[in-house]
């Protein structure tokens, strides 16, 4: 496979992320997705890492995982509280702040 | 030839631990049998019904997860640091042990906050 | 592949210069102290160990910071740049974080504004219990200082990675902090919740830009990134592309239209002394974090950014100042004056110049102070319910508290940019340096705009002095110690930068003298 198929594929795979945050209404798939466009952005770098020849994709790979991995604990968190309070996860039914 | 002398020096230690432990454990074990240890372990059919729809996990499930997540990918970092250990010497060490503090520090907080208490 | 790759790059031992980071390892030092405080220190005595440690140590690390001047260089082998700006921006948002501090150590069980137990579900006897026992959330200060400590990063990196991770030790903390409101619990975690998903997607964005860049350049260090540029050979789509995305990211975090939806939402159910550290400080990081891709990484292209530059400067201030007019509860029309007033320091952005930058400086100075003071008035205005925030509810306040609504009058006129105030002084500053950069059009754009923002805020002053008090309206809580020190402090800095400008606008032009280091 050569790497701009991959490129392609981590094209696709981000706009499947955007869009899906954008059109799903529970929080934790909305999240997933922000994760789905997260790993595209990481088999982008590691992709170019491989056609520049050089390491710093490779080490932004290692780092996005981790600060990905600390995001999810932290949306979990708050989407859980809100959860036990409203007993949904849908964002449509998070409407109190307004004008 | 040399580089593979202590992958083949680990290797037999792992073997060895892992017949010591079935050795040790079949000797020095207590031996009841009864109907839950004789069935199937993880395989075959279910022997109890499952809830409809998979039924809830409770919140620690999710808990005890995440902390083991958030623990868990802190050790990719280890590993660079192992290949190159011999190249970094006492300052890699010394950067790493900062940084296995700052875990710790993580660690210490969640068992003195009951995170790690399952009940 | 991956042997020979290893064997290319032999490794060595890295150099780091620790005295040239020591502000921002003090301030991570602070939080994981924190932590342990958390953690085996008993609840009772907590909050009193908390309080003085944060405060002495981000004295520390202010003047660990002051100790670096005059330093022009790339340290930790090409992350970090420690220069003239990043100082004058770091010294900045740790006297912030100072005075936001001071607003966040307000302990007293009526008047603290932080949720007791952020796990409690509103509404049951669970957190009655933890109300009625007088407990006071304390995990608010290690996740302040880790928001800070990434602030403090944010303008330094000085390459892409280093920023991204800096972006995200400061956005997590701020996303759990957003939920901690004692009252209208509601509000405060669906503001987290909003602020949440939206600020994972704005960084997935900056991060796929990130990626493209990378992809053109071939490397995430900003210098090697303006060389790729200058020598225009790869692939331009890639660099466009990540240009744009990477300004979608860093656009989001000061709230600029169109990214700015989050702003009004989340300032309004934040914990006011989290609102004005995100007002703040938050700001400020995220202005010094554009300046230094634009002006490093991008400076050759200028010609590329500086038109979309030009609409998103125009687009903030005009929408800014025209939503914040049908405002009725005060966190909200102040989130939107924050927007227009992200429009205005974008005017001297553009400007790309010394000058420009120098005056950006000083503009963020000058909001940023008049900001925490605002919002520490805000959170003396209370009723049964905690804070009054409706507008409709301080009427007649002038008659009642004289002081403070006076002092408030006085930042609402900053924030308008009467003479005589900081507000005036930056945005002349500002105005100044577009006018010079060849950006007049803008800057006409901006006086009407500034126009119409001195309306609303001029709205707010009729308001509290020449309508009269609602009988069961909102008393004024006597201000503690601590809360009177943010708001002397807010009036104060308002005040000198006013009428005595120069020395702070020197000290702005020799730090922006030397601009960024490459």
């Amino acid at each position: 496979m050569t790497p701009i198929n991959l490129i392609v594929l981590s094209f696709v795979l981000f706009t499947i992320g955007a869009v899906g945050v954008l059109v799903r209404r529970n929080a934790i798939v909305m999240f997933m997705c922000v994760e789905l466009m997260l790993n595209a952005a990481n088999l982008a770098f590691v992709t170019f890492a491989r056609m520049h020849g050089n390491l710093d994709g490779q080490i932004a790979a290692f780092f996005v995982m981790v600060v990905a991995a600390a995001e999810v604990v932290v949306g979990l968190a708050i989407i859980v509280s809100i959860f036990r309070t409203r007993r949904t996860a849908s964002v449509d039914d998070a409407n109190l702040l307004k004008y | 030839m040399n580089l593979y002398v202590p992958i083949a020096v680990l290797a037999l230690i792992a073997f060895g631990f892992a017949m010591f432990s079935l050795v040790a454990s079949t000797l020095a074990g207590p031996k009841r049998f009864n109907r839950a240890k004789s069935e199937a372990y993880e395989c075959g059919i279910e022997p109890t019904p499952q809830p409809v729809g998979g039924g809830r996990f409770p919140v620690k499930y999710y808990l005890t997860a995440m902390l083991f997540i958030v623990f868990d990918i802190e050790i990719i970092f280890l590993y660079p640091w192992a290949v190159t250990f011999d190249a970094l010497g006492i300052f890699g060490l010394v950067e790493m042990v900062l940084f296995i503090v700052a875990v710790l520090v993580a660690y210490l907080y969640v068992w003195r906050r009951g995170g790690l208490e399952w009940e | 592949m991956n042997s020979q790759l290893l064997a290319q790059s032999a490794v060595q031992a890295p150099h780091i210069e620790y005295g040239q980071l020591a502000p921002m390892l003090i301030v991570f030092g602070l939080a994981i102290a924190g932590v342990l405080v958390e953690a085996f220190v008993p609840r009772r005595a907590r909050s009193a160990v908390h309080a003085p440690l944060t405060l002495v140590g981000l004295a520390a690390a202010f003047v660990a910071t002051v100790l670096q001047a005059g330093t022009h260089h790339v340290a930790a082998e090409g992350a970090v740049g420690v220069d003239g700006p990043t100082l004058f921006i770091q010294g900045t948002i740790i006297a912030l974080a100072f005075v936001s501090s001071l607003l966040i150590a307000e302990r007293r069980p009526d008047t603290s504004a932080f949720v007791s137990d952020a796990a409690s579900v509103p509404g049951t006897q669970e957190e009655r219990e933890s109300l009625v026992a007088g407990d006071v959330q304390t995990e608010v200060y290690p996740l302040t200082m880790f928001a800070v400590g990434g602030m403090l990063l944010f303008p330094a990196a000085n390459d892409l990675l280093t920023m991204f991770v800096a972006l995200e030790v400061l956005s997590l903390p701020l996303y759990v902090l957003c939920g901690l409101a004692r009252r209208r619990r509601l509000l405060s975690q669906e503001a987290a919740v909003k602020y949440f998903l939206l600020g994972a997607f704005s960084s997935a964005f900056f991060l796929y830009g990130i990626a493209m860049v990378y992809g053109f350049a071939g490397s995430i260090r900003l210098s090697e990134i303006a060389l790729a540029v200058s020598h225009s050979g790869g692939n331009e789509t890639l660099l466009l592309l990540g240009l744009a995305l990477l300004g979608m990211g860093l656009l989001f975090k000061l709230g600029a239209v169109p990214f700015h939806s989050w702003k009004p939402d989340v300032y309004q159910g934040a914990p006011t002394p989290i609102t004005a550290l995100m007002g703040s400080c938050t700001v400020v990081a995220a202005f010094g974090a554009l300046l230094r891709v634009l002006y490093v990484g991008f400076g050759g292209m200028q010609w590329d950014w500086r038109p979309f530059m030009w609409g998103i400067a125009i687009l903030t201030m005009v929408i800014g100042a025209i939503v914040a007019i049908t405002q009725a509860d005060v966190k909200r029309m102040l989130a939107y004056s924050s927007i227009a007033h992200a429009g205005f320091v974008l005017t001297g952005v553009i400007a790309s110049s010394s000058q420009g930058l120098s005056s950006t400086l000083f503009y963020l100075v000058a909001y940023g102070f008049t900001t925490v003071g605002a919002f520490a008035i805000v959170t003396l205005v209370r009723d049964a319910a905690g804070e009054a925030n409706h507008l409709s509810r301080w009427a007649g306040l002038g008659r009642r508290s004289p002081l403070v609504a006076g002092i408030f009058a006085f930042f609402l006129l900053a924030f308008a940019g009467i003479p005589l105030t900081s507000g005036f002084t930056g945005k002349f500053a500002v105005f100044a340096a577009a006018v010079a950069g060849g950006a007049t059009p803008l800057v006409i754009v901006g006086v009407l705009s500034s126009a119409v923002a001195a309306f609303f805020y001029v709205r707010v002053i009729v308001v509290m002095f020449f309508s009269d008090p609602n009988p069961d309206g909102p008393t004024v809580a006597a201000p503690s110690l601590l809360t009177g020190a943010a708001v002397a402090v807010g009036v104060a800095v308002t005040l000198v930068l006013g009428v005595l400008p120069q020395p702070a606008l020197d000290l702005a032009a020799n730090a922006a003298a030397g601009l960024f280091v490459r």
